[in-house]
């Protein structure tokens, strides 16, 4: 038998453009779009990267936090904010009693908690996850969301390790903005199922705006 | 034709050294970078810009201030282009709108000279009899009357709507606006500053008086906005309107902004009003601020000689304006009778000008086809009664004519934002007297005129929304108004001939606001939709105070007894494609959804998701298709996408009792890995939605619930938890979980090939749920029954959703495993007899009507509707819902969903869902009928479309033999 | 657009939430008569004044009570149900 692979929820999106595939964290996901050089122009102005492929673990419930401390994984101490909970995975706090771990590229904690054991355990419940997840940065990444968001997103309004949750045209999403690679992009999760059409609309302003999605390999080089 | 344009200037707004070439009317003209189309053709000597709306009559500028309608051009695309407004294109081919033959030769400026037979109102009352004449009348009205005509192959521009955000947003860039913009930067606010006219300072950028003085406090006010980085200035662009709690739509070229600001300074000015005389509309009548906004904005001269006509000191300054610019001022006239005496009059008569005090223009005098003026009559004027003394009358020379009679305030925001007004005697204006939290008002808009009292009433303001903001600063107090009023009470001048507009926009004369209240529209709210005065695209900026003043004097009140209209958004006219902005369709797939596209699906929206609702085969119709897919099911196997089902984990200790109280059933007896049927009633005890709840654990319940009600039940559960207050998670996965349903009699054999669980029926009866595993995914599988007695639900995570998908159908080839949609699922359901809620119930049912007492449990002590039950279960069933078919060989008209069920020509209930059964081999469905229909064999009839009745007859679900 | 303070997320536009109707205290079902338990489910009091709401911040799934007084749209407080602050809504007597 084959071995079976995961989809992006965004993998709809990909009949339209064909972008170069390739594998990560056994899910098909797109490592570029265009040429080199024209990906590395758009993620000066503005770049969409599709990481749904990230590890993730969702947990939830009065004891959630607990059971991640125990694991050796950092909390936030207040509501709507985020932590490097272990090198390189964040960790989310949703409100007040939910978490969501991902691992960034090269992070590594989410294997080791999918030992959770939800007979064994009270008070904490695991949550399935199975968002689209994206990376967006560039210059013009305010202006974009400017339209996409009726929140003041700027610096000044927002704590630098803030969560935000919202609408993003007009579907519920979760914010962060963070620092990667000495760049500041934002970050952008929301449920697996409008995956698709959230990508479609970024993507579509991007390219307005002379961005465009640009894939795995230029956003992490 | 002559030109106008002046020499070069300080502070104009055009580039002399871009030339920009354009046609109006087919004759070719140029203008300059910075010109308007209407600036380029009044430099060009054009006075005719277009013709009215009603009467056909000609037009040019009336105001220059943005809201000039009558200048409305079309470039064969774009249908009303404002041309006062838009700026100047190289290669514009224009033509005025509402001509028949060009803006010179219209057609039907016959229509001028029979317009007594036309009053106001008149079309309703000559026309609606007959009524079956109404819509000739009608289509022929329409096409005399209006403006430009509908481009319908307009093309799709976006137009983006952004949001920003600011502490303090002031809506005016002129004196007072940019004072209290720079005070409120200095107090530590961010501040947004908007102004309609593509360079900010508002009247300093025109009202000189002759002078130079203002263009001085301009250069130092600007350059100081300029240099502060805490204020954003959006030019060229107008605050359309005022929403809750300071939202301010601020709309240009480009598209929307909405300004979400913390406190909102509305110093929007005042418009200037028309004094109303005998062919005041003529081209080359116009107000004095727009002769002044022509003179030192585009350079260009209104006229070469020239009577200025005022009833407020303002007509001063812009017979000193018109003096300066090289314009022979013939006569001021002044309608007020007191002689004004100081260093403007004797400036103005030292240049030669006549003032002629307490006279009045009587009628401006045409020249042929009233394409422009060739003098004025004036004549001594009684302010009493309004009247002209006609028997000295004086005539006197002139090409044009420039007006000033006072202001009406641009209060339209502060309306909006819930103002309360005050009508000041000293300046006979509306100022308000209550605002909004957060909301303030400063300058002309607030009754302040004199150019000091302006820049001191913008810092007052801009303190007191300081303050307003958490600041501490210094409270500024601003002197009362001195002098006389800048308005006039009353500046009209009767005439027997009329013609002596109010409306420019509608076409509206003195004797129609009489005629309106005489027929017993006099309340202002009522002749305003009588007359239609302020319902025409620049909504009553220049019109409005005139009627309420004329109101007023009709039934001999003060002004403020005849209270103000309120000017809706948007401030000007915003095109469609701004309003639409991009189009945001958010809708949700599954991870197949490629699949199906790829396999042909027909889409069909179910909530907020797209599903197939078959798979089109080549030559075959929607329903052969469905018939097809469902026979597969039937004879061998079948397959359909269900992820979009709602699935919600209920997690915790007291997981089974908040299942208890939410749904009608029992859980906590319930097995580890069964699954029971939930209905879920609401408080009146009406069916909302069922599901199934399979027991995974303890203290863990996974609840699915149908694809277009399960955001709403999620709520539901999340409200009752906050209040119950049971030690309970919800968990809600209906995203993270793809679901594939394989049903049919060789369903369990496909699915044996690929999953080691043992399958069979004793194994894993209905009602039994596993978890298993397939190629080392972990996968929980029900055994449903919904479509058809061997079906087995398959729910994994969602990316591994396409992979399994195209492995079932890998190992159903054999047996012609077949996909199929929700159509056909719906056709399935309902051959087992099986109600859907939603669809088989309405927004009354209860479940005694839909026989679903087994689903009850009454014994509980609560569960949400069962108290409305008890109540219910006391009265008589007036309906209940039973499956019937027709007879076998039913040739008849086929009966549809929601046709009756009569009886003896009374109602007795509906058809909820009906088909063709290929498996049944004839018609089948359900139906609410009354309860002495009700008996298994009882015959009723179905009222079909064509009005015949089909008999159908009461039998027992399933339709057909499902062993 | 209004906005509204959710008690979980601050301030947010209205479009990012659902209104859930009037809060009403249920009666006791088991004491209360037929005629309590249908005005209860079937009377809604639309005089305008100071109201309890319930309103949903749909991105976060919060529900919280909002006292909003229906003449003046103006919200007084917002909480989640059961950590009511000094409540501004006048019992019926």
């Amino acid at each position: 038998m084959t071995i079976f692979i995961k989809t992006t929820p965004v993998a709809y999106t990909h009949y339209a453009v064909q972008p170069r595939i390739g594998m990560h964290h056994g899910m098909e996901i797109a490592l570029s779009f265009e040429g080199d050089s024209t990906e590395k122009a758009h993620k000066q102005v503005l770049a969409v990267t599709d990481v749904s492929c990230f590890a993730r673990f969702g947990i939830k419930g009065p004891k959630a936090a607990d059971w991640l401390n125990q694991q050796g994984i950092k909390t936030p101490e207040v509501m709507n904010a985020w932590v490097e909970g272990a090198p390189n995975t964040l960790v989310l706090r949703l409100g007040g009693s939910e978490f969501l771990v991902e691992d960034q590229a090269q992070g590594k904690a989410c294997e080791a908690l999918t030992s959770f054991d939800q007979a064994s355990t009270t008070g904490a419940y695991q949550v399935a996850r199975s968002d689209a997840a994206f990376i967006l940065g560039g210059r013009e990444v305010l202006n974009l969301l400017s339209e996409l968001c009726m929140l003041d997103l700027r610096d000044s309004a927002w704590p630098s390790h803030g969560v935000v949750m919202t609408q993003v045209a007009g579907i519920s999403a979760t914010l962060i903005r963070e620092s990667l690679a000495g760049e500041q992009v934002y970050r952008i999760w929301c449920d697996g199922t409008y995956g698709s059409y959230l990508w479609e609309v970024l993507t579509e302003i991007a390219q307005e705006l002379g961005g465009g999605a640009v894939g795995l390999i230029c956003r992490f080089q | 034709m002559m030109g106008m344009r002046l020499p070069a200037k300080i502070g104009e707004w055009i580039k002399r050294d871009k030339k920009i070439h354009f046609t109006f009317e087919g004759q070719e003209y140029f203008g300059y970078e910075g010109d308007t189309i209407t600036s380029a053709l009044l430099a060009a000597g054009v006075k005719v810009l277009g013709r009215s709306f009603k009467y056909h009559r000609p037009r040019g500028v009336l105001s220059l201030a943005n809201h000039d309608i009558n200048a409305l051009v079309t470039d064969g695309v774009d249908t009303n282009i404002r041309a006062d407004v838009v700026k100047l294109v190289n290669g514009m081919q224009l033509q005025a709108v509402n001509t028949d033959g060009g803006v010179i030769k219209d057609k039907r400026k016959y229509i001028d000279s029979i317009s007594p037979l036309l009053p106001v109102g008149f079309y309703y009352k000559a026309f609606h009899k007959p009524a079956s004449l109404f819509p000739f009348w009608e289509k022929l009205i329409r096409k005399a009357a209006g403006l430009g005509i509908v481009n319908f192959n307009f093309p799709r521009i976006n137009k983006r709507k952004l949001n920003d955000f600011c502490d303090v947003l002031v809506i005016g860039a002129g004196p007072s606006g940019l004072s209290a913009a720079l005070s409120a930067a200095s107090n530590g606010l961010e501040v947004i500053l908007v102004d309609e006219n593509q360079y900010i300072g508002g009247t300093l950028t025109y009202d000189h008086a002759g002078q130079d003085t203002s263009q001085q406090i301009l250069k130092d006010l600007v350059a100081s906005v300029l240099d502060h980085s805490s204020i954003k200035i959006y030019s060229g662009a107008y605050a359309a309107g005022y929403y809750q709690d300071h939202m301010v739509p601020v709309v240009t070229d480009q598209g929307i902004t909405k300004v979400r600001a913390k406190a909102v300074i509305v110093a929007t000015g005042a418009f200037e009003q028309p004094p109303v005389f005998h062919n005041n509309d003529l081209p080359g009548v116009m107000l004095g601020s727009a002769a002044q906004r022509m003179i030192h904005r585009y350079a260009v001269k209104p006229f070469n000689i020239g009577v200025v006509v005022t009833a407020n000191d303002h007509g001063y300054r812009v017979a000193l304006d018109l003096v300066n610019a090289g314009v022979e001022v013939s006569a001021l006239v002044d309608m007020r009778p007191k002689p004004k005496q100081d260093a403007q009059v004797d400036a103005l008569v030292g240049k030669g000008v006549q003032v002629y005090t307490g006279y009045c223009i009587y009628e401006a005098l045409p020249v042929k086809g009233k394409l422009g003026v060739s003098g004025a009559l004036v004549c001594p004027y009684d302010e009493e009664t309004a009247t002209a003394d006609i028997k000295n009358a004086v005539r006197i020379e002139c090409d044009g004519v420039a007006m000033s009679a006072g202001w009406a305030p641009a209060g339209a925001l502060l309306y909006q934002s819930g103002m309360g007004v005050a009508y000041r005697n000293d300046i006979q204006q509306f100022v308000p007297n209550r605002l909004p939290k957060g909301v303030f008002a400063a300058g002309r808009v607030n009754g302040v005129f004199s150019l000091d009292g302006r820049m001191n009433d913008g810092l007052r303001a801009a303190a007191e929304a300081s303050n307003f903001l958490g600041k501490q600063v210094n409270v500024v107090s601003v002197a009362e108004h001195q002098g006389v009023s800048p308005s006039h009470p009353y500046p009209f001048v009767h005439h027997p001939k009329g013609k002596n507009f109010v409306d420019f926009d509608e076409d509206i004369q003195i004797k129609d606001f009489i005629n309106a209240a005489k027929e017993g529209f006099d309340n202002i709210e009522l002749m305003k939709r009588f007359t239609t005065v302020g319902m025409g695209p620049s909504q009553g900026k220049h019109s409005n105070m005139n009627a309420i003043r004329i109101l007023a004097k009709i039934r001999n009140l003060p002004v403020e007894k005849i209270g103000s209209t309120t000017a809706r958004p948007f401030f000007h006219p915003t095109p469609m494609g701004h309003l639409g902005g991009r189009s945001f369709h958010s809708h949700r797939l599954t991870s197949l959804h490629a699949w199906h596209q790829a396999a042909g699906a027909c889409f069909v929206d179910v909530g907020a998701w797209s599903r197939p609702a078959y798979y089109q085969k080549a030559g075959l119709s929607r329903l052969e298709n469905i018939q097809q897919e469902s026979l597969a099911v039937r004879q061998s196997v079948g397959i359909i996408d269900s992820s979009t089902l709602g699935k919600v984990e209920v997690c915790g200790p007291d997981a089974a009792e908040f299942l208890e109280r939410f749904y009608t059933g029992v859980y906590a007896d319930q097995k580890i890995g069964r699954s029971r049927y939930v209905l879920l009633l609401d408080e009146l005890g009406v069916m909302v939605d069922d599901g199934i709840a399979t027991r995974l654990a303890d203290e863990q319940f996974f609840v699915t619930m149908s694809t277009a009600n399960a955001p709403a039940v999620y709520r539901e559960m999340q409200r009752w938890l906050q209040i119950w207050k049971l030690n309970v998670t919800l968990v809600n996965v209906t995203g993270a979980y793809g679901v594939i349903n394989v049903a049919g009699p060789k369903a369990a054999k496909v699915l044996s090939k690929l999953v080691s669980l043992d399958l069979s029926e004793a194994a894993l009866p209905m009602g039994r749920s596993a978890k298993t595993e397939m190629n080392g995914v972990s996968l929980r599988i029900v055994r449903a029954a919904f479509v058809a007695k061997q079906a087995y639900e398959i729910y994994m995570p969602s990316p591994y959703a396409l992979s399994i998908w195209k492995a079932l159908l890998e190992a159903g080839k054999e047996e012609g495993i077949c996909p199929f949609g929700t159509d056909t699922q719906r056709l399935l359901r309902l051959e087992l007899g099986h109600p859907l809620p939603g669809i088989d119930t309405d927004g009354l049912t209860n479940p005694f009507e839909m026989r679903a007492d087994h689903a009850l449990n009454m014994d509980k002590p609560f569960f949400i509707g069962k108290r409305s039950l008890e109540i219910i279960a006391k009265k008589p069933l007036t309906k209940v819902l039973v499956p019937f078919v027709l007879a076998e060989n039913y040739k008849g008209e086929i009966p549809q969903d929601c046709n009756l069920i009569i009886e003896n020509g009374a109602i007795k209930g509906r058809v909820t869902s009906i088909s063709y059964s290929p498996s049944a081999k004839r018609i089948i469905g359900l139906a609410y009928v009354a309860p002495h229909q009700s008996q298994l064999g009882s015959v009723f009839d179905i009222r079909t479309d064509n009005g015949s009745l089909a008999k159908a007859t009461v039998v027992t679900a399933p339709f057909f033999n499902a062993d | 657009m209004k906005l509204l303070n959710c008690p979980m997320n601050g301030v947010r536009p209205l479009s990012e939430f659902l209104f859930g109707g009037e809060f009403r205290e249920m009666p006791n079902p088991d004491a209360s008569t037929d005629l309590e338990w249908a005005s209860y489910v079937h009377y809604r009091d639309n005089a305008p004044g100071i109201k309890k709401e319930w309103w949903y911040h749909s991105p976060s799934g919060t529900w919280f009570i909002a006292e909003r007084n229906t003449l003046t749209d103006e919200v007084l407080a917002t909480y989640l149900h059961g950590n009511s602050p000094v409540s501004k809504v006048k019992e019926p007597s």
